[in-house]
């Protein structure tokens, strides 16, 4: 692999996310270290309620952050300050959102959700340039024959084929980025691999990066496997590395319990699996987040005096390859289970 | 090369003169579904046809007509006949061709007066909503301030400040009155729309306000503005025949209100007489309104492309 | 102290009152942009009258009225202001020097009583046949009552009062619409006789019949909708997947929630109760609120617009806060709020 040479498109340096709600702020992203690298695929794993989708707009461009640092292609954000530049930086980074009933305008024909954008920013010269590009993009994306989806309204087509238009209208500006947010998990089971695997041959036939937010650690191991991954939780990263480190290694007691909790299609392997009982199944709120590691009150290898004293940082503890916020893994202490 | 071939059959007019077509198609069978909504339709199109192709047909009657004094008769008043359907009034004048004369003046005021809040409310929402903060604030502001005067009687104050001698400044100062509501509703849902996925994703394909507005906001808020704009309509025309009932506007005939405001003046509410004088325009009103409000649930439908297209 | 200031609760009121100042002083000021003035309105009326001439009439009005219409208006309006603040409302300039305070606490109570009374009717069946209209859908009931509220929904009030009086009392004599003008019939002590109060409920009949008629039909539609959107919630089918009885099942969880939505607008009509109808107080010359402030814009009596002005802004706006701070009461999930994130 040598994605990691290359500059990296997006750096998000010790960035933090505050939301004011009433008189109480929620700190819903705290001190996010994160690169993504050209080409590559970057899966951020979480509950709901972790600050993933949130990472993911910011990385899109489409939140500012609240304190911190971001660079893009090795360039701090703030210093972009001419309209076209910045217009410019924009389309190099798009979305793909969740539900594909709500990401389409339901008062258009796919053919203009389609064009609007190329007539925008020029990227045809006339009306046949226009039709075959249109017709280039439903291919691209699997919708053939395309000339039958072109006059279609969005609510006349199913969630997949709704979901591969978004993606389609994200390639319209060429980017280099698609942040995808949880992009197949409204869609029926059956279609999702076919979405993925799409999306994988896209990435390499256009030099794309991929963002990937989900919540499900098995579609993240599918799709990520020649990527990374970041386990994130309460608004911080508490893992990240290889996929196949992180899967097959896991090395953050939450990365642990979220496997433990990975159902297999084989009965035998699941009960085989190793069980982690957590010591609590309340996600405490923004608003109340614990002291020291935010995951302390429901870890069962809690070491009262050293996680609830400070936020720990991500390092790469001995006998893994990976980045984990774990104390004890860091001072090399075994993980026993609390008895208290 | 089937490639080129496809590109030539999107680019085909064909396509588009047979989308154009099932537009109107849908159009008239979307104004068909609903009942009521049909009944409506048909309403207003007969009191249209009646204030604008009827003053063709009909004179206007505008002097008194003393000689129509039945012997023994004490006044002028008559009840229906086959020369005058609707009766004579208090001066012994058709009613029929007050009726026919003074409904234009009215609805043309009162359509005025809809359009002009409606394009207030939804330039003012929309700036609201979308730009949100100082903006936001002020016209939030203003429009909690118009609000919390009473409506009627601050009119009341306002028609003896400014006179009257056209409609369009009777349109004017109802628009100034009436945008609060409407701006309030519009901007609630350019909020809710702002935070729809699709708009979020016009804004990363760097579409422009200008486009996020006119193409992914207000298309899908065209039924509720039109519905609303109606009802715009419908108030503006309430105030204006409040406005004559209390003889506050000057006083034109023919018109529905000006009937109503002399059959009052003339003590001809509690003449059993006189009914024919002043239940006419009062169901002319009243019918005319019906047929507004019940005219809006097809409006609703002709305007909701997913009501409109089955899957 | 610093949360105080910072509390929601402290900012709607301090917002509040800056819109009743705003208002106060905005109809202040408008109501002097008006062509003439109390005085030179009383004097046409002793020339047109008495046949006084204009110097005589001139004299005799000024010996009637404290208002000097010379005064430049901003000293008017400091006066005011000062006068307001220890809670005087001024004279009115026209009925014989009653204090504006005295005469808005005369005129009040019709109007309280009347609207105040139709909003409790108007509300309580709408609701009520809003809630069977619902639960039987598509029946008789529904498809009559549907058509009716629409109907009723879309003629103007005074359409409806109009209507009233020519077909209901003139042409078919079923109302003695000619007794039930004013507020009770002259020569019933008032008091608190049978006597008198069923005199009372005779002469609102007519405006709170009309108000009734008026508003109801908005209800029922209201609650029909709300009602129906309720009965699909989940939590509905739970209760009857648990055999709970249709009956309590209609009155405690449907109606109650169906409810919920319905309960800010009727905090917001409260608002309105006190203003009254200018015009159905004026048709039926009840002696309302709204009536007299039709009299006094007629007779420019300055300091009577600016007190019932006042009090209906402060009614509007009194009302507007209660109705957010009864939504967030009535809705649990706004009152605990919610602290999860906004992912």
């Amino acid at each position: 692999m040598s994605t990691a040479q290359r500059a990296p498109l997006v750096e998000l340096k010790h960035v933090d996310r505050f939301f004011r709600k009433g008189n109480a702020t929620l700190k819903v992203l705290q001190d996010i270290n994160l690169n993504v690298y050209p080409n590559e695929i970057l899966c951020l794993v979480g509950e709901s309620g972790c600050g993933k989708t949130t990472t993911g707009k910011i990385i899109a461009g489409l939140l500012n952050h609240s304190g911190g640092e971001v660079n893009v292609q090795g360039r701090p954000l703030a210093s972009y300050s001419d309209r076209r530049e910045k217009a410019h930086l924009r389309r190099t980074f798009q979305i793909v959102h969740q539900d594909p009933f709500a990401s389409l305008n339901p008062s258009h024909t796919i053919a203009k959700i389609l064009s609007f954008p190329l007539l925008r920013h020029k990227m045809v010269k006339n009306r046949t340039e226009l039709a075959a590009r249109l017709l280039e993009l439903l291919e691209l994306v699997d919708l053939t024959p395309p000339q039958d989806i072109l006059n279609k309204y969005p609510h006349q087509l199913s969630g997949g084929q709704r979901q591969r238009v978004s993606i389609a209208r994200a390639l319209t500006v060429q980017p280099k980025l698609i942040v995808a947010d949880e992009a197949v998990s409204m869609v029926d089971v059956s279609i999702r691999i076919g979405i993925l695997k799409m999306l994988l041959r896209l990435k390499e036939e256009l030099d794309i990066a991929i963002v990937f937010i989900t919540h499900d650690l098995a579609l993240a191991k599918y799709f990520a496997w020649q990527g990374r991954i970041a386990v994130m939780y309460l608004g911080r990263i508490v893992e990240i590395g290889r996929t196949p480190d992180v899967i097959g290694n896991p090395a953050h007691p939450y990365t642990r319990a979220l496997l433990a909790a990975v159902p297999e299609a084989d009965p035998d392997v699941t009960r085989a699996k190793e069980e982690m009982p957590l010591r609590s199944e309340d996600i405490p709120g923004l608003l109340n987040i614990p002291h020291g590691c935010a995951f302390h009150p429901r870890c069962p290898f809690f070491v009262p005096g050293l996680c609830d004293a400070e936020v720990p940082k991500l390092a790469v503890a001995r006998g893994f390859n990976q980045e984990a916020a774990c104390a004890p893994l860091e001072l090399g202490l075994p993980l026993t289970t609390y008895a208290g | 090369m089937s490639a080129s071939a496809d590109v030539r059959a999107v680019l085909s007019e064909k396509s588009l003169v047979q989308r154009l077509s099932s537009g109107t198609r849908g159009t008239v069978r979307a104004l068909l579904r609903n009942k009521a909504g049909f009944l409506g339709f048909l309403g207003v199109m007969f009191f249209i046809i009646l204030t604008t192709l009827g003053p063709l047909v009909i004179p206007y009657e505008g002097d008194p007509r003393l000689d129509r004094l039945r012997p023994g008769a004490r006044s002028l008043f008559a009840p229906p006949s086959v020369e005058h359907p609707l009766g004579l009034d208090v001066k012994g004048r058709d009613v029929l061709s007050h009726i026919v004369h003074g409904g234009g003046p009215l609805i043309l005021t009162a359509l005025e007066a809809g359009i002009l809040t409606t394009i207030v409310a939804v330039a003012l929402g929309a700036a609201a909503g979308l730009l949100g903060g100082f903006i936001d604030q002020i016209i939030s502001a203003a429009s909690n301030f118009i609000l919390t005067i009473p409506q009627f009687p601050l009119l009341l104050v306002l028609a003896t400040i400014v006179t009257f001698d056209n409609r369009l400044g009777m349109a004017l100062l109802l628009a100034v009155l009436n945008w609060p509501t409407l701006m309030r509703a519009v901007r609630a849902q350019v909020m809710s729309l702002k935070s729809r996925d699709y708009v979020e994703a016009a804004f990363a394909l760097d579409l422009g306000l200008w486009h996020i507005t006119t193409r992914e906001v207000l298309p899908n808020m065209i039924s509720y503005i039109v519905v609303n704009m109606i009802f715009t309509i419908r108030s503006a025309m309430y105030f204006i025949i409040a406005l004559m009932f209390l003889g506050l506007v000057p006083l034109t005939e023919p018109d529905w209100g000006m009937m109503i405001f002399i059959g009052k003046q003339q003590g001809s509410l509690s003449n059993p007489e006189a009914a024919w004088m002043l239940l006419a325009p009062v169901l002319a009103i009243a019918l005319f309104q019906l047929s507004l409000v019940l005219f809006t649930r097809s409006l609703e439908e002709v305007f909701n492309p997913r009501l409109r297209q089955g899957v | 102290m610093r949360k105080l200031i910072r509390s929601y609760t402290f900012r709607t009121v301090v917002q509040g009152l800056i819109t009743i100042w705003a208002v106060m002083t905005f109809t202040f000021f408008l109501i002097r942009l008006m062509p003439g003035n109390p005085a030179q309105i009383k004097i046409d009326e002793y020339v047109d009258r008495y046949g006084m001439s204009e110097d005589q009439a001139r004299q005799q009005v000024a010996t009637l009225f404290n208002y000097d219409p010379d005064q430049p208006v901003f000293e008017q309006y400091v006066d005011y202001l000062s006068d307001l603040v220890r809670f005087d409302l001024g004279r009115s300039l026209t009925s014989t020097e009653t204090p504006v305070a005295e005469q808005i606490l005369r005129f009040l109570p019709w109007t309280l009583f009347s609207v105040g009374l139709a909003l409790l009717v108007a509300f309580s069946l709408g609701v009520l046949v809003g809630l069977a209209m619902a639960y039987w859908r598509g029946g008789l009931l529904d498809n009559v009552m549907t058509v009716f509220a629409s109907v009723i929904y879309a003629i103007p009030d005074y359409i409806i009062a109009l209507l009233l009086i020519m077909v209901a009392g003139v042409q078919l004599k079923l109302i003695p619409v000619g007794e039930l003008y004013g507020g009770s019939t002259q020569g019933i002590e008032p008091g608190f006789t049978v006597e008198y109060i069923l005199d009372l409920l005779k002469h609102a009949f007519l405006p709170v019949f009309t108000y009734v008629l008026a508003t109801i039909g908005g209800w029922m539609l209201t609650m029909k909708s709300s009602t129906i959107s309720t009965l699909g919630e989940d939590y509905i089918t739970v209760a009857r997947a648990r055999g709970l009885p249709e009956r309590r099942l209609l009155t405690a969880y449907v109606g109650r929630n169906a409810m919920l939505p319905l309960m800010t607008r009727l905090a917001i009509s409260i608002g309105f109760v006190v203003g009254g109808s200018a015009i159905i107080e004026t048709l039926f010359l009840y002696p309302g609120l709204g009536r007299n402030l039709v009299l006094a814009i007629g007779l420019r009596d300055y300091t009577t617009m600016q007190g019932i002005f006042l009090v209906i802004a402060i009614s509007v706006v009194v009302s507007n806060i209660l109705a957010d701070l009864l939504y967030g009461w009535l809705d649990p999930r706004v009152r605990l709020g919610g602290d999860k994130g906004t992912e």
